[in-house]
């Protein structure tokens, strides 16, 4: 009976029915563009007592990033290593391709706990992007304060947010900025993220997922 | 008024709850009187000036800081971890 009920359940992105593709705001060139960052693999790692070392070696070893130590976030072509507290980290992958056996073999040296389906991100750019985020964020993130790489956990209109700054868009030159909530809150942080930005005027990518 | 959280940065106290005096240390409960135990858990002093008092940043790192503040001024002389005073690495 409950594999009946098991088997009727769908995989559902984290934005669906709250983020839809397309233009919304002031009309003309966007000032902000935002895109769905579904289909993340993410696990919370915890350094056991006595273990960061070892820890730290292990992901090198595997995905060839070192643990940052202070709030930033490391990439490679796969995988994301972000710093989420002391001695806390949140390791993203892109594919779910040998992400169950990374956290398998790192379970001796952390507490990995998989935050797939319990975040939610978004891809941030656009000219006006920063006076946006300044509605609500209270961090300083001009960029000679808040380089590419630097990372973030705060809270926006009372909400808990984890955001870092990636590189700058190869086109546009502008800042990207991730910002990643508790999937809980995606849609309180859409309903604040999309009035702070409607006056700049939107584009909006969503991935369909779900 | 700002803390400056070692992990994070200066931070606007919004981001921070309050918690009070870092220095009563709890008396081993089996052994103590009554009466010191009432006064770990109800006596505090409420100085004008220096005082060390434990802030929780939950909504950035969730580190327990220990904040050395004037109460008068606002000004805040010292902040460290809470686990590095309890593992006694703090300055
Ligand atoms: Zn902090």
């Amino acid at each position: 009976m409950a594999d009946a009920v098991t088997t009727a359940w769908t995989p559902r992105g984290s934005w669906a029915g709250i983020l839809a593709s397309g233009a919304f705001g002031a009309a003309g060139q966007p000032g902000i563009t935002i895109e769905a960052r579904d289909g993340l693999c993410i696990a919370s790692l915890i350094a056991g007592d006595g273990h960061h070392q070892a820890l730290a070696q292990a992901l090198q070893g595997r995905i060839g990033l070192d643990l940052p130590v202070t709030p930033r976030i490391v990439s490679s072509t796969r995988h994301d290593l972000v710093w989420a507290g002391p001695d806390q980290w949140h390791l993203i992958a892109t594919d779910r391709d040998g992400f169950d056996e990374l956290l398998r073999d790192l379970a001796p040296l952390a507490a990995v706990s998989d935050q797939s389906d319990g975040r939610a991100a978004l891809r941030l750019s656009g000219p006006k992007l920063r006076d946006a985020l300044a509605k609500g964020c209270m961090l300083d993130l001009h960029p000679s304060v808040f380089p590419v790489g630097a990372a973030a956990l705060t809270s926006i209109a009372y909400m808990g947010v984890h955001l870092w700054r990636i590189a700058d868009d190869p086109e546009s030159g502008d800042a990207v900025f991730e910002i990643m909530v508790a999937r809980s809150m995606a849609g309180s942080f859409w309903s604040w993220l999309s009035a702070s930005a409607a006056e700049f005027g939107c584009r909006v990518t969503a991935t369909g997922r779900g | 008024m700002r803390i400056t959280c070692p992990h994070c940065g200066a931070r606007d106290v919004q981001e921070f709850t309050y918690l009070g005096d870092a220095n009563p240390q709890r008396p081993e409960g089996m052994a103590t009187t009554e009466a010191a135990m009432h006064d770990y858990v109800y006596q505090r002093d409420n100085p004008a000036g220096r005082h060390r008092e434990l802030w929780y940043h939950g909504a950035g790192c969730h580190a327990w800081l220990v904040v050395t503040r004037d109460t008068r001024t606002h000004a805040i002389e010292a902040v460290d971890t809470a686990n590095a005073i309890a593992k006694g690495d703090a300055a």
